[in-house]
C-alpha cells in the first residue's frame, strides 16, 4: 500500500467526475497542441514552398502579393512581363539560374504554371530536395504536362491523361474560365509529393501556354477583321511562329551563385538592389516575404493561442471544482486517514497528487486526441485548399504542454488540498445523518 | 509504564459544556468502560486522549508520551503508532478491501512495510475474516466491526479507544462484539478504554469509570 494506491483508489471511487475532469483537461491540451502544431506546420509549409529561389520578379503590385501569387498560386498575376525584359534581367547579373514562369490558366480549379524545363532541374520545391517523379518525366514538347502530386490525386490524373486547360483560375467545376478545348494537353509526368503548394499545380512548357493564347488571340483578331464570317476555322500556331509580343510571362525565379552547400550569398543584396534600380518590376525575396506574412498574421495567431490557453485554464478550474466539491464527500475519508496517523501535510499532498494525476492523464489523452485532430485537420486542409502540412508535434512542445497542464492542475488542486488540510477530524468522524 | 495517564484535565466549550478529569490512569493491558450520561463528554475525552482535540489545561500521556504536548505531524505519527480507534460506525475506508484498510493504517506507522500484508492477513484471520480482499462496504455489519477491531490493532498500539462500539448492535450481538474486542486487545497486549451508554456492558469490565462521579479519579 502506498500513497499512490490511495490516490488512484480515490480517483476511481469518483469515476464519473474523474473521467469528465480528465476529458476536460484532455480537450484543452489537445486544442493547444493542435493549434501549435498547425501553426508550426503551416509556417513550415509556407517556408518549404519558397524552395531554393532567392528572388522572385513579378509585375504584381507588392512583393508579398508577388510571392503569394507566384509561389503559392493564390491568384493569377495581373500584369505580364515581356520576353525581352526577361532576357535583359537574365543578362543583367551572373545568376546561378533564372526560370521564367507564366500563371493564368487552370484545370478544374487547379492552377497551371507554364515554365521552362529548368524549373524541374534547377529549382528545388523544398530546400535540399529536388523534384522527383512517381511516374513519367518532364515535358519535352508543347501540349505536354507534368502534374503535381495533389492535383493528380484530386483529379485522378495519370500519365497519358488528357487535360483541357481553362483561361483564368475559375473554380473546381471550371466556371468563369474559358476552356482551350481545341488543345488538350497530355500528362507525361506525375510528381512525388513535396509538402509545398506546388503539389496542387499542373506544369506545362512556356510554349504550350504561349501557343494556346496566341491561337486564341489571333482567332479574335481574324474575327474582328472579318466580322461577317461565322467560322474562322482552327488556327494552329507553332512555337517558331510566335511573335515576341505573344511571349509573355508573369514571373521570374532567380538564384544568385552560392558556395557549394550554402544557401545564402553576399551577392543577394547586390542583385536585389540592381533589379530594383534597373527594372520597373516588383522584386521579392520569397523567404523574407513569408516571414512578413507571419508577422501580419501573428496577431490572429496570438489570439488563437490565447484562446487555447484560456481553455486550458478553464480545464484547470474544472479540476479545482471537481476536487473541491468532492471534499464534502471525502471529509470522512480525510478524517479517517488523520486518525490513522496521516499528517495534515500528507493529506494535502494526497489531494495535490490527485490533481497532478488528472493533469497527467488529461495531457496523455490530449496528446492522443491532438494526433487524431491534427491528422484530420491536415487531411481537410489538403482536401480544401491543397496546403500540404505535416502536423507532427515536436517533443519539446509535447513536454511543455504536459508540464503546463500538470502544473495548472496542481495549482487548481491547491484550494481543495487546503480544504483537506483544514478538515476538522472530529467533525469528519461523526456518524452521517 | 502506564498505558494512559491523565492529570488535571480541563476543557470548557461555549454553551456551558465542561469536562474535568483530575486524574485518570490505565495500566498496560488494562480494560475499562467509560460511562457518562449522553453529552457527558465520553467521546470528547477519547478525542482528547487521541490528540484530536486539545485540552484547556492538564496533561495526557499515552505510553508515558505526553501526547497533548506533541504538535502537528509528530502527534499524528504518535497516534498512528500507539493508539488504535474503533468507532460506532466503524469508519472504514470505502473503496478499499478489508486487508487494504489494515495496510493503510500500517502505512503511517513504524511497522516494517515488508510485514504489512502478512500481519494484516494474520489479524483478519484471527478475527474470522475469511475473505480479506472483499471490499468493506460489501461486508455485513458484524464483519465490518471485526475489520475495524483488526485495524485498531494493526500497528501494535499501547492503547485502543473504542467509542460506542456496540451502539448499533442488538444486545446479543453487542455482547459478542464487546467480547471480541476485549479478547483481541488482551491477546495483543493493548489497554482498552471503551465508552458506552449501554448499562449491560458494565458486567464485561472489571473497571468502570463514571465521568459524572469522582470515580474517574484513581
Amino acid at each position: 500500500m502506498t500513497d499512490f494506491t490511495i490516490v488512484l483508489r480515490s480517483l476511481s471511487l469518483r469515476r464519473f467526475s474523474t473521467t469528465v475532469t480528465v476529458t476536460m483537461v484532455a480537450v484543452s491540451v489537445a486544442l493547444l497542441l493542435v493549434l501549435l502544431a498547425m501553426r508550426d506546420a503551416g509556417r513550415a509549409a509556407f517556408r518549404r514552398g519558397t524552395g531554393n529561389a532567392h528572388l522572385l520578379v513579378s509585375a504584381d503590385t507588392s512583393p508579398l502579393v508577388a510571392v503569394l501569387n507566384g509561389m503559392f498560386y493564390a491568384n493569377a498575376p495581373s500584369q505580364p512581363i515581356d520576353w525581352a525584359a526577361y532576357m535583359k534581367i537574365r543578362e543583367a547579373f551572373p545568376w546561378s539560374w533564372t526560370i521564367p514562369t507564366q500563371l493564368g490558366d487552370s484545370f478544374r480549379g487547379s492552377p497551371v504554371m507554364a515554365t521552362s524545363k529548368e524549373f524541374f532541374t534547377n529549382f528545388e520545391p523544398v530546400l535540399g530536395q529536388p523534384w522527383s517523379f512517381v511516374a513519367g518525366k518532364v515535358f519535352e514538347a508543347p501540349y505536354e504536362a507534368v502534374v503535381g502530386a495533389e492535383a493528380a490525386r484530386l483529379h485522378g490524373l495519370k500519365v497519358g491523361s488528357e487535360l483541357v486547360l481553362a483561361h483564368g483560375v475559375g473554380t473546381a467545376s471550371g466556371e468563369a474560365a474559358h476552356e482551350h478545348e481545341d488543345h488538350p494537353v497530355e500528362v507525361v509526368g506525375i510528381l512525388a509529393p513535396t509538402g509545398s503548394a506546388h503539389d496542387r499545380a499542373i506544369f506545362t512548357s512556356l510554349e504550350t501556354g504561349w501557343c494556346v493564347h496566341a491561337e486564341e488571340s489571333r482567332l479574335k483578331e481574324a474575327a474582328a477583321a472579318n466580322p461577317g464570317e461565322d467560322d474562322h476555322g482552327h488556327l494552329h500556331v507553332d512555337p517558331e511562329d510566335l511573335r515576341d509580343s505573344e511571349k509573355l510571362i508573369t514571373g521570374i525565379l532567380l538564384r544568385v551563385p552560392t558556395r557549394p552547400g550554402e544557401q545564402v550569398s553576399s551577392a543577394l543584396p547586390v542583385a536585389f538592389d540592381l533589379l530594383r534600380r534597373q527594372f520597373p518590376f516588383t522584386v521579392a525575396q520569397p523567404a523574407q516575404q513569408v516571414g512578413r506574412l507571419f508577422e501580419i498574421v501573428s496577431g490572429v495567431d496570438t489570439l488563437f493561442i490565447a484562446m487555447a490557453v484560456a481553455v486550458m485554464v478553464a480545464g484547470a478550474l474544472s479540476v479545482m471544482l471537481a476536487l473541491y466539491n468532492s471534499m464534502d464527500l471525502r471529509r470522512r475519508q480525510v478524517a479517517i486517514l488523520r486518525v490513522l496517523g496521516a499528517s495534515q501535510g500528507r493529506v494535502f499532498g494526497l489531494v495535490l497528487a490527485e490533481s497532478a494525476i488528472i493533469g497527467l492523464l488529461g495531457s496523455g489523452l490530449g496528446i492522443a486526441l491532438a494526433a487524431i485532430f491534427g491528422s484530420v485537420a491536415s487531411a481537410e486542409l489538403q482536401r480544401r485548399v491543397g496546403l500540404v502540412i505535416d502536423p507532427t508535434m515536436d517533443l519539446r512542445t509535447i513536454v511543455l504542454c504536459t508540464a503546463a497542464a500538470t502544473f495548472l492542475a496542481c495549482a487548481a488542486g491547491i484550494v481543495p488540498a487546503l480544504r483537506a488540510y483544514r478538515t476538522a477530524v472530529v467533525q469528519g468522524l461523526r456518524p452521517l445523518g | 509504564m502506564n498505558a494512559l495517564s491523565i492529570t488535571g484535565l480541563e476543557l470548557a466549550r461555549p454553551g456551558g459544556f465542561r469536562l474535568s478529569v483530575p486524574s485518570l490512569s490505565l495500566a498496560q493491558g488494562e480494560q475499562a468502560l467509560l460511562v457518562a450520561p449522553s453529552g457527558g463528554g465520553k467521546s470528547t475525552l477519547l478525542h482528547l486522549v487521541a490528540g484530536l482535540e486539545d485540552p484547556d489545561a492538564g496533561s495526557i500521556a499515552v505510553a508515558d508520551m505526553p501526547i497533548s504536548s506533541l504538535r502537528g505531524a509528530a502527534r499524528d505519527a504518535f497516534r498512528g503508532a500507539s493508539i488504535g480507534m474503533v468507532f460506532q460506525t466503524f469508519n472504514l475506508l470505502h473503496g478499499f478491501s478489508a486487508i487494504e484498510n489494515l495496510m493503510v493504517a500500517m502505512m503511517f506507522s513504524s511497522v516494517p512495510a515488508a510485514t504489512h500484508e502478512s500481519r494484516a492477513r494474520a489479524l483478519l484471520g484471527e478475527l474470522g475474516i475469511e475473505r480479506p480482499e472483499q471490499a468493506v462496504e460489501t461486508m455485513s455489519v458484524g464483519q465490518q466491526q471485526r475489520v475495524a477491531v483488526a485495524r485498531a490493532l494493526a500497528c501494535r498500539p499501547t492503547l485502543v479507544l473504542a467509542d460506542e462500539p456496540t451502539a448499533s448492535l442488538d444486545p446479543a450481538n453487542a455482547a459478542t462484539a464487546i467480547g471480541l474486542l476485549q479478547r483481541a486487545c488482551r491477546d495483543h497486549g493493548a489497554a482498552l478504554l471503551c465508552t458506552s451508554h449501554d448499562p449491560t456492558l458494565r458486567a464485561h469490565f472489571s473497571r468502570v469509570i463514571d465521568l459524572g462521579t469522582t470515580e474517574a479519579a484513581r
